[in-house]
């Protein structure tokens, strides 16, 4: 995989590179791929299939319910005043 | 220049779209969350029933072809908002597609595709410096509905989103705040290259975003620039959009498919789900069924879908003229005053077909609606009223030229009331004398008309007119259903079209 | 069957725990341990990765509480490659568990320690996860049993994800017999995992009676595995099973499938390691969204893990997809069709679990990343089908290594591998490594 590449999917994944990394994963991930060329041969199938096995309607009714007390859930976040604090949006 | 739209609904479901978290307003930030809206490792997705089914209701109302097989995709995108940093949304699969929704009745807006997906949390910023999140609002269910560009300004934007609302609201009991949790993203292009305005909230700013846009456009156009292919944002306050970023730009949102959910086969669900006719719909199929015109159609379903279901049912128990006079007229009138709950449409069609039996008098049988509807004593009432409509009649008989000034403008009636009124020192209410006065004025107009048409044969009667008559031709149930102000415009625009 | 009293000293030497109690006796009906990125609410849940230091769970994993909820205790959270992303636990972003047949050898992985838990601790059984081979490839690796059940058989709830449409929860442990009286309690339909709601009750067929051998599972194999094949073949023969050999000529597309989909699936779940709601958090807000996001995601995350997660963004991304991610899914199919044509006729498919026995720390340092994916290519196709799939120890190499055989029956019919394993305890001595601390 050409670095331009690289740098892309790395932007894409919000993943920052070093020099080191960017030059050492452009070379794996071209092994890995041009190893994955197999696929190209490999026969074609249509059938949709999303699991290994097929599963159908599941559903669940629409009835609310809270097992969990959200204290709980935030009790390790970063908090303020209830929000949960980010970072800055633009 | 060419509009298109995506508009996102909320779903009035009970418990979120893949969590049983209530969707109820909650009392303070995040506490309608847990492990899964909030994203937590560990946590995993179960769909909701009803956002399937409310997703095949909206797909049929826009006339899709709804999916035999749907699945969910994973849209991935990196913000605050979003708790796993991927929307479960669908992509390849949608619950409905290739549908065509009439605006206004006649012009066909084509629908690209409807999907459901879930909405993120809400952020809000402190000063510049960092954000705060709230996830109540994580994984409340959403109908994305996409249109292609058939929109031609953003007038009709305007007036096709308030349309489309009206009918969601009525097809799947969105609660009246509707309009206000409806958001839009607006593609606009007054050239070739269009730009896309996100997340514009409620109607009036998405036509003032896209007005703002068609004018920014076409001055670049103008000056001989060029339209840059970009997402903006519009900014209330200002009333102004704003770029946010260039198409290569763009996320790379790296659809896949959702593991955790499978697929549904929805074939049998749609076939088991039948929709309640729109709004629109109705008034569509009401002008064309009995000949009224879109105006008071409109109306009847305007006061209550059971007022206009009332008017189709005395339609058929009676004729039309009898559904215009008495539904279009003193039932809507007083339909605000019945009780919630309270069914009195059996009742009112059984004094209708009195009346039109001859059983009961006119007066007798606008007295039985009134009080039927308000709650009023109907002998108390019949006494004031009687008294009330002989006065009226009397006052008439006074002047002779009122009946005929009448029918050339409905003002004349003032006269009328005015003398009423004080005769009576304020005994009656000024609604009641309207009503009545206005009852007693329309059918002596009418008598005058009939007595016409009558005596002139159908020749003449096509003059007095035109546009009864050529529904005559085409529908059942014809010139009764003649109006005051049919026979008014008539009067006034003689002739040039006659004969065509 | 008491080692509490000395499961620190044991830890320290084996690194098995990334997570473990301080209790020293317990009343309990048995202990267990689970692998770490099964959510546990009285212990630190880490799936072996730095960014999620300090995540205590609200919740137990739907099979971590079946186990409480039957009289366990759990002792401990097993460490484990990050998120499960390697096939000899040395991709941990804590402890590298140790082999404890040989100090200096891999546990394998990605469930090394608890396969290194099932071996060094008497009577012990652990929950494993295995999304292309995790829990065959340590079993094979440590000596001991493991079995990775059907695709949803044991709910997912509570388990950290790596591929979604790959990851399994099983068991292992040095008694065969535990094998089916553990499954016995984790599995089940659970309304918090809809993949989990659609398994038959039973367990299928309740005997092994002939097994396919395909001709792709015994190539490439180092010369002590081959001739432990040669042998245990003509063991399963000896005790009544027929052995055939067959061609499943889809078995060699299995790995560049496999790794597309799992990279893939995993490149969006670790999408919301962000250093918000959970884990590491202490950074600087006022950098921009991206920005921030980006910080912790390069800091915490592991070599492997950010190979991963920019190959399968690849695989995912417009304009690839087609080639890669689409294709793959369709390579999935064409697998198990093979399967199923192969186990029409036989109870289940043989080879061993891994081309070669546990290797040394340094020998792993020299392999590349593909060569390490390469080494999968026979725990891999099982895993992409979802089939259910076991090892069972067979012997030893001259190093006194272990050496693992795995079976492969059809979807839902893990009972013929309960009874091939427990057929086969009554007929092999287990060896169990010294321990002693």
């Amino acid at each position: 995989m050409d670095r331009a590449t690289v740098e892309r999917v790395a932007r894409a994944a919000h993943i920052t590179l070093t020099e080191e990394e960017l030059e050492r994963y452009s070379r794996d991930l071209e092994e890995i791929l041009t190893y994955f060329e197999l696929l190209d041969d490999a026969p074609e199938n249509a059938e949709r299939g999303i699991n290994p096995i097929e599963i159908a309607d599941v559903l669940r009714d629409d009835e609310p319910r809270m097992d969990i007390d959200p204290d709980v859930l935030l009790r390790d976040m970063n908090t303020y005043e209830g929000y949960v604090r980010g970072p800055r949006l633009s | 220049m060419k509009i298109g739209l995506e508009i996102h609904v909320q779903l009035p479901t009970k418990s979120k779209m893949f969590c049983s978290c209530p969707t109820t307003d909650a009392p303070a930030p995040n506490t309608h969350v847990c492990p899964t809206c909030l994203g937590m490792p560990g946590s995993r997705p179960v769909l909701n029933r009803k956002v399937l089914e409310y997703g095949i209701m909206l797909a049929k109302m826009l006339g899709c072809k709804v999916a035999d097989t749907a699945w969910f995709s994973r849209k991935t995108y990196f913000y605050p908002d979003m708790s796993k940093s991927v929307q479960i949304t669908q992509y390849d699969n949608p619950i409905g597609e290739g549908g065509v929704y009439m605006l206004n009745g006649k012009k066909p807006i084509r629908i690209t595709r409807i999907h459901v997906e879930e909405d993120p949390g809400k952020t809000k910023r402190v000063g510049d410096l960092s954000s705060l999140v709230d996830y109540n609002r994580s994984g409340i269910p959403l109908a994305e509905i996409v249109t292609e560009p058939d929109l031609s300004t953003p007038a009709e934007a305007r007036e096709f989103l308030g349309q489309l609302i009206a009918d969601i609201r009525h097809v799947i009991d969105l609660p009246g705040d509707g309009e206000r949790s409806i958001r839009c993203d607006c593609n606009i292009s007054v050239g070739k290259e269009r730009c896309e305005v996100k997340n514009v909230t409620g109607l009036k700013n998405v036509e003032r975003a896209l007005t703002f846009e068609y004018i920014r456009q076409s001055k670049i156009l103008k000056a001989g620039g060029k339209i840059e292919r970009e997402t903006r944002r519009f900014d209330e306050e200002r009333g102004v959009t704003i770029s946010v970023r260039k198409k290569e730009f763009e996320a790379d949102y790296g659809y896949i498919d959702e593991p955790d959910l499978g697929i549904y086969h929805i074939k049998a669900m749609a076939d088991a789900i039948k929709i309640r006719e729109s709004p629109q719909q109705m008034a569509a199929r009401m002008v064309s069924e009995y000949g009224i015109d879109q105006k008071m159609a409109k109306q009847l379903i305007a006061t209550s879908v059971s007022v206009a279901e009332l008017f189709e049912r005395v339609a058929r128990e009676t004729d039309v003229q009898n559904a215009v006079k008495w539904v279009a007229g003193p039932v809507s009138a007083h339909w605000k005053s019945l009780q919630e709950g309270d069914d009195a449409s059996d009742d009112i069609v059984a004094a209708v077909r009195r009346f039109a039996a001859g059983e009961i008098t006119d007066a007798e049988c606008g007295m039985q609606i009134k009080c039927r509807l308000t709650g009023e004593d109907a002998e108390a009432a019949a006494a004031g009223s009687a008294d009330l409509e002989a006065l009226i009649e009397q006052v008439i008989a006074e002047n002779p030229g009122v009946v005929a000034d009448y029918a050339k403008n409905d003002k004349a009636i003032n006269k009328v009331i005015g003398s009423v009124m004080r005769q009576s020192g304020g005994k009656y209410s000024s609604a009641e004398v309207v009503g009545a006065a206005k009852r007693i004025l329309e059918s002596k107009m009418q008598r005058t008309v009939q007595h016409l048409a009558h005596a002139l044969g159908a020749s003449h009667f096509d003059r007095i007119a035109p546009g009864a008559v050529k529904r005559e031709r085409k529908g059942p149930e014809p010139l009764l259903s003649l109006t005051r102000s049919r026979i008014r415009r008539t009067r006034r625009c003689p002739g040039p079209r006659r004969g065509r | 069957m008491n080692y509490l009293p000395k499961l620190k000293q044991i830890n320290d030497k084996y690194r098995m725990f990334h997570a473990m109690t301080p209790d020293t006796e317990s009343d309990a009906k048995f202990l267990f341990s689970a692998k770490d990125n099964l959510t546990s609410i009285d212990m630190e849940t880490c799936a072996g990765s730095r960014i999620l230091g300090g995540y205590r769970p609200a919740f137990d994993a739907t099979a971590i509480a079946k186990l409480r909820d039957a009289g366990g205790k759990l002792i401990g959270k097993t460490n484990m490659d990050e998120f499960g992303f390697g096939t000899f636990s040395t991709n941990s972003g804590w402890e590298i568990p140790r082999n404890p047949h040989d100090l200096e050898r891999a546990c394998g992985g990605s469930s090394g320690g608890s396969a290194c838990a099932a071996s060094a601790l008497e009577g012990h059984v652990s929950l494993g996860v295995s999304t292309g081979g995790s829990i065959c490839c340590p079993a094979s690796f440590c000596g001991v049993y493991g079995i990775a059940p059907t695709y949803g058989r044991v709910s997912r709830y509570g388990l950290i994800d790596y591929g979604n449409s790959l990851d399994k929860i099983g068991v292992l442990s040095s008694d065969a017999r535990d094998l089916r009286r553990y499954m016995d309690v984790i599995k089940g339909k659970d309304p918090k995992d809809p993949t989990s709601c659609v398994q038959p009750d039973g367990w299928g067929e309740a005997s092994l009676k002939s097994v396919a051998v395909p001709k792709e599972g015994i190539e490439g194999l180092s010369k002590d595995v081959e001739s432990a094949f040669r042998k245990f073949a003509d063991e399963m023969v000896r005790m009544g099973v027929d052995v055939d050999y067959v061609d499943m000529p889809s078995l060699k597309y299995a790995m560049p499938a496999y790794y597309v989909l799992a990279t893939s699936e995993a490149s969006t779940n670790l999408a919301r390691y962000v250093g918000m709601r959970y884990g590491q958090q202490e950074g600087d807000l006022s950098l921009k969204f991206d920005d921030y996001f980006s910080s912790f995601r390069s800091k915490y995350f592991g070599d492997e893990a950010k190979r991963r997660i920019l190959l399968g963004t690849f695989t995912r991304m417009a304009g690839y997809s087609d080639r890669y991610y689409a294709k793959a899914r369709q390579v999935r199919n064409v697998v198990i069709n093979d399967y199923k044509r192969v186990l029409a006729d036989h109870d289940a498919v043989l080879a061993p679990t891994m081309p070669f026995t546990a290797p040394r720390f340094d020998e792993i340092s020299k392999m590349s990343a593909l060569d390490s994916y390469k080494a999968d290519y026979l725990t891999v196709p099982a895993n992409l089908a979802g089939t259910p799939h076991m090892s069972l120890p067979c012997g030893y190499d001259p190093n006194g290594m272990p050496v693992g055989m795995q079976f492969v029956a059809d979807h839902w019919n893990e009972g013929v591998l309960f009874d091939i394993a427990e057929r086969w305890q009554s007929e092999f001595e287990l060896k169990r490594p010294e321990v002693s601390v």
